[in-house]
């Protein structure tokens, strides 16, 4: 692209800057036009457009000496009449679009300057279509006539501009550049100017080449070589009148026209005597050889562009030979390979290839070989009745216009035979060097603003439909009346004698079949083994008696049985956000399932979630979904009675981060805070009671509760960093989760409480509130007594705050070493040699733990590892 | 000493056309000149020309010209008009290469 000035350009130079000048002027007015006033102006000119159009054909055939008159003249009231038609009621100013199901309002603006080249074979449609569509966009045009349709393409715009003007059209928003032979150097100059915004190239391959190649943003076309595809099933009569009327249409100046007919050889000897009898010439071999020659240039195999626009018997004059005055289309059949013919080319004039083809697969190939014979992108046609020849036809060809039983130079051209927008400017995609295959209109003139609303999601509160929760509920098993359960449950369960509990409870007429072959936490062989048993069973429901871990397996194993197509891999992805994660669950699980918590803690029987260990990754996968919910949850404290104080201390633990967690969560509600509170003060009551009377059904009962709160929470607000942290050091240390919770707790605890030093992005957490969740789970405790500074209740400052914070944080600090539960990784007996070399990968699993999505903070990885470092040695009160 | 003379004019509606007072306040050489915009609801391309003439006429005699009470839709064509001498009135950089 040549864009320095030179010497002699001075002239010149100031003429491409006045020009621009004034468009610039004139588009920054522009935007302050309402529709109203566009549509005025629009109307305007289109009227003077009608009028003038027979006026300007003649004088676009005089100048080019291509074409037909009455054609022009039709082609002039296409771009008028049409486009007025199509874009009178259309919104082009301001708010123009509102997605209601997406919340966004589209706003429309002018792209500014536009410099738009015309060609020499529609020089005064073009110029109409474009002036118009500009002055629907409010946008100001600088035309650039092709040299040798200067004066009738300029008269058109000027026609254009006063029409405009004297409906309040702003001064200078059309402007052209007059006929000269600097015309060219002058475009080149405006393709570079700076007021310029957008090049608008209709017209030959180097202008476009040079539009593109400018920097600017361009709209451009690309050449054509319209294949049309004539099947045997089309009707022969119609199809070939279509194709006269298309060809012989301005003499086949329109780029979307006809070049190469491909036809089935069953209906070809009807086809071409059909074109003879309408008055087209079938050429002889000879003749075929001599049309070659003049209609190809031999130096570089394009069209020869004397011809273009010129009648057939002019052109088989030009070749040598005769052919009536009248005679509408040179027919010449391509033999041979057709890749390789002369005219395999485009052809803008009434001479026509055709070839005949044995199959449905040669004709589309053949069309494919006139497709890719320089007109990729552009248009291609297709005459059958058979639609499915047309699909077959439409996925295979590469063309943004495929005209169906149509003429394709009319049809192209968008309005009379079809609703394509009307336009004189053909998007050809890449296939053409474009970056839109649109009939480019006034949409491609815009810029277009959106303004997205703030998503807002609603919030759903899910849990268990039904939960039994007095001790003793265990009973209730009977009314359930199941008759085949098979019960999945842990080895210690059915020592501890509670399978026999739940047996007993069973109707008598129930067929039970137990799996007990869980040990520790679940993982994939231990779904497939009791995926093989349940099948050969055939049972009805599933009753789940133990820990989280036995729960957790029971919803694998219910949602593999009832959907055993189910891939693990596509649905245990990792995800950012819930609702546009990419893995799907079923939803009509027929199996009824039973979850008996055994231990107070994961409060599984509650929540949507599972976890299954990866033996091979030392990671472990979370399947989450409302579909894995329990049907009925069984809160019967009896049987924790006999529960180990380790265990009932994890687990308490456990349940205790699920509080804490899910208080702070960025999906918390006012449903989850009320849980959570009332968790976290059951366990912080009964925990040491229990731990000193066992049996203490009472106190068991409230933990039993708390679990199942908590659990309630978490299924709703999911829980946080805590849990990241604890999933990745439990997996790789092999550490039982409660207890791999409550040694990351106090480094969590404080960590979250702090302003974060990035905040997590999420629609529905407007505002960085946990520090006031953390106060609220202070005052909720009762705390203020045991808080030894004074605090100001009505000072609700950040000082006050942390304050209060730090009162909560002494709480659990003091709480559990009254429960000997280790709070640091030093306090497990784990080496800070080992501890340290785990740490880079335990950053990793942490980061992409989804607990972390939810975290009220946003750590980077750097912080996680202060984290992890924090959290080794022993704790001191804070 | 030269004395200090601040002269406001105020702009129509429309601002299509020359305003006299304003020419003879070039002419009588006060050292300031401010013009308000708060009753202008829309520019013309004429309006844009004569800004620019009497903008380039008030710097060659040393006036110092202010604009005030510009409306967002008025502003959004000065910036889009990208005339040197009004970018400067505005205080804007008159370099006006395109970003992103
Ligand atoms: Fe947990």
């Amino acid at each position: 692209m040549v864009s320095s000035l030179e010497k002699n350009d001075v002239g010149l130079d100031l003429k491409a800057n006045y020009l621009a000048r004034q468009a610039r002027l004139a588009s920054a007015v522009f935007t302050q036009y309402t529709q109203e006033k566009v549509d005025a102006i629009v109307k305007a000119m289109t009227i003077a457009a009608i009028e003038a159009s027979p006026l300007l054909a003649q004088k676009a055939y005089q100048e080019t000496k291509m074409g037909v008159v009455e054609d022009k003249i039709l082609k002039n009231l296409v771009a008028c009449e049409f486009l007025y038609n199509q874009v009178k009621d259309k919104k082009t100013v301001g708010e123009i679009n509102v997605l209601v199901d997406e919340n966004i309002v589209e706003i429309a603006e002018p792209v500014g300057v536009i410099l738009a080249l015309t060609p020499v074979t529609n020089p005064t449609s073009t110029v109409i279509f474009k002036s118009l569509a500009c002055a629907k966009t409010r946008n100001s045009i600088i035309f650039s006539p092709h040299l040798m349709a200067a004066d009738s393409s300029n008269l058109t715009a000027k026609i254009m501009y006063e029409a405009a003007l004297s409906a309040g059209a702003p001064k200078g928003f059309i402007a052209w550049i007059e006929k000269s032979p600097r015309l060219r150097r002058q475009t080149e100059l405006l393709m570079v100017h700076p007021d310029v915004d957008l090049i608008f190239a209709t017209g030959g391959t180097q202008m476009v080449k040079a539009a593109h190649s400018s920097g600017k943003p361009a709209l451009g076309v690309g050449a054509g070589n319209t294949p049309v595809y004539l099947h045997k099933s089309a009707d022969i009569k119609a199809s070939v009148n279509d194709i006269i009327i298309s060809k012989t249409f301005d003499n086949g100046t329109e780029c979307p026209s006809e070049q190469t007919l491909v036809i089935d050889e069953e209906v070809s000897d009807l086809v071409i005597s059909e074109f003879k009898h309408l008055g087209c010439h079938v050429c002889s071999d000879s003749e075929i050889e001599k049309l070659g020659n003049i209609v190809v240039d031999g130096r570089n195999k394009t069209m020869n562009y004397k011809l273009v626009g010129q009648d057939a018997a002019f052109i088989a004059k030009q070749a040598g030979f005769d052919v009536a005055e009248n005679t509408k289309i040179l027919l010449c059949e391509l033999k041979g390979n057709i890749q390789k013919h002369k005219l395999i080319v485009e052809k803008l004039m009434p001479v026509l290839g055709f070839v005949r083809v044995d199959t449905l697969e040669n004709g589309i190939n053949r069309c494919l070989d006139v497709n890719y014979a320089g007109g990729t992108g552009h248009t291609s046609g297709i005459f059958a009745k058979d639609e499915n020849v047309i699909k077959l036809f439409t996925n295979s060809i590469n063309a943004g216009r495929i005209i169906v039983n149509s003429p394709t130079s009319i049809g192209g051209l968008g309005g009379l035979y079809n609703n394509l927008n009307t336009t004189l400017s053909f998007g050809c995609g890449t296939g053409g060097g474009n970056i839109t295959t649109d009939n480019v209109g006034i949409k491609n003139l815009l810029n277009i603003k959106r303004l997205p609303h703030r998503k807002n999601f609603s919030v759903i509160f899910k849990t268990t439909k039904q939960i039994y929760s007095n001790p003793g509920s265990l009973s209730y098993l009977k009314e359930l009346n199941l008759k085949n359960p098979f019960i999945i449950c842990s080895q210690n369960a059915v020592k501890r004698g509670i399978v026999n509990q739940v047996l007993d409870k069973l109707p008598s007429s129930s067929i039970a079949n137990v799996f007990s072959q869980l040990t520790g936490e679940p993982d994939w062989p231990c779904v497939e083994s009791a995926l093989a048993k349940i099948k050969e069973a055939s049972c009805d429901s599933i009753i789940a008696i133990g820990g989280g871990s036995v729960l957790d397996l029971a919803k694998i194993v219910r949602l593999f049985y009832d959907h055993p197509q189910l891939k693990l891999s596509e649905i245990a992805i990792s995800f950012l956000d819930f609702r546009h994660r990419m893995c799907e669950f079923p939803n009509d699980l027929t199996t009824k399932l039973i979850a008996i918590p055994t231990t107070s803690g994961t409060g599984s029987e509650v929540t949507p979630f599972a976890v299954l260990k990866d033996n091979n990754k030392h990671v472990k996968l979370s399947l989450i979904d409302e579909t894995l919910l329990p049907d009925v949850a069984i809160i019967d404290a009896n049987l924790t009675l006999n529960l180990p104080e380790s265990i009932t201390k994890d687990t308490a633990f456990d349940a205790l981060t699920h509080s804490l967690e899910a208080l702070v969560s960025t999906f918390a509600s006012d449903y989850t805070d009320g849980l959570a509170l009332e968790a976290m003060r059951l366990i912080i009551e009964a925990l040491p009671k229990v731990l000193k009377d066992p049996c203490s059904i009472v106190n068991r009962h409230k933990l039993h509760n708390a679990a199942t709160l908590a659990g309630m929470a978490i299924g709703n607000a999911s829980v946080g960093l805590n849990h990241a942290m604890a999933h990745s050091f439990g997996a790789v240390f092999d550490i039982p989760h409660g207890l791999a919770n409550s040694v990351f707790l106090m480094t969590t605890l404080k960590y979250n409480s702090q302003i974060p030093n990035k905040f997590m992005a999420q629609s529905n957490y407007p505002q960085w509130i946990a520090d006031l969740k953390y106060v609220r789970a202070f005052e909720y405790l009762g705390l203020y007594p045991e808080l030894s500074i004074s605090v100001d209740y009505t000072n609700e400052s950040f000082e006050t705050r942390q304050k209060l914070i730090l009162g909560l944080r002494q709480k659990i600090y003091d709480f559990a070493r009254s429960c000997n539960q280790p709070l640091s990784v030093e306090e497990l007996g784990i080496s800070a040699h080992d501890y340290e070399k785990q740490i880079p990968s335990l950053i990793q699993t942490t980061f992409m733990d989804m607990s972390l999505r939810t975290n009220p903070g946003y750590p980077l990885m750097k912080d996680i590892y202060k984290l992890y470092q924090e959290s080794y040695p022993r704790r001191v009160r804070p | 000493m030269k004395a200090t003379h601040e002269q406001i004019f105020i702009i129509p509606d429309v601002l299509d056309k020359a305003i006299s007072e304003v020419d003879s306040c070039l002419v009588k050489n006060n050292s300031k000149l401010s013009i308000d915009f708060k009753n202008c609801q829309f520019i013309s391309v004429d309006g844009l020309e004569w800004l620019e003439e009497i903008l380039v006429r008030a710097d060659s005699k040393n006036i110092n010209v202010t604009f005030c009470n510009l409306k967002p839709e008025i502003y959004k064509v000065f910036k889009i008009a990208r005339v040197d001498v009004i970018l400067k009135a505005i205080g804007g950089q008159t370099d006006f290469a395109p970003f992103c």
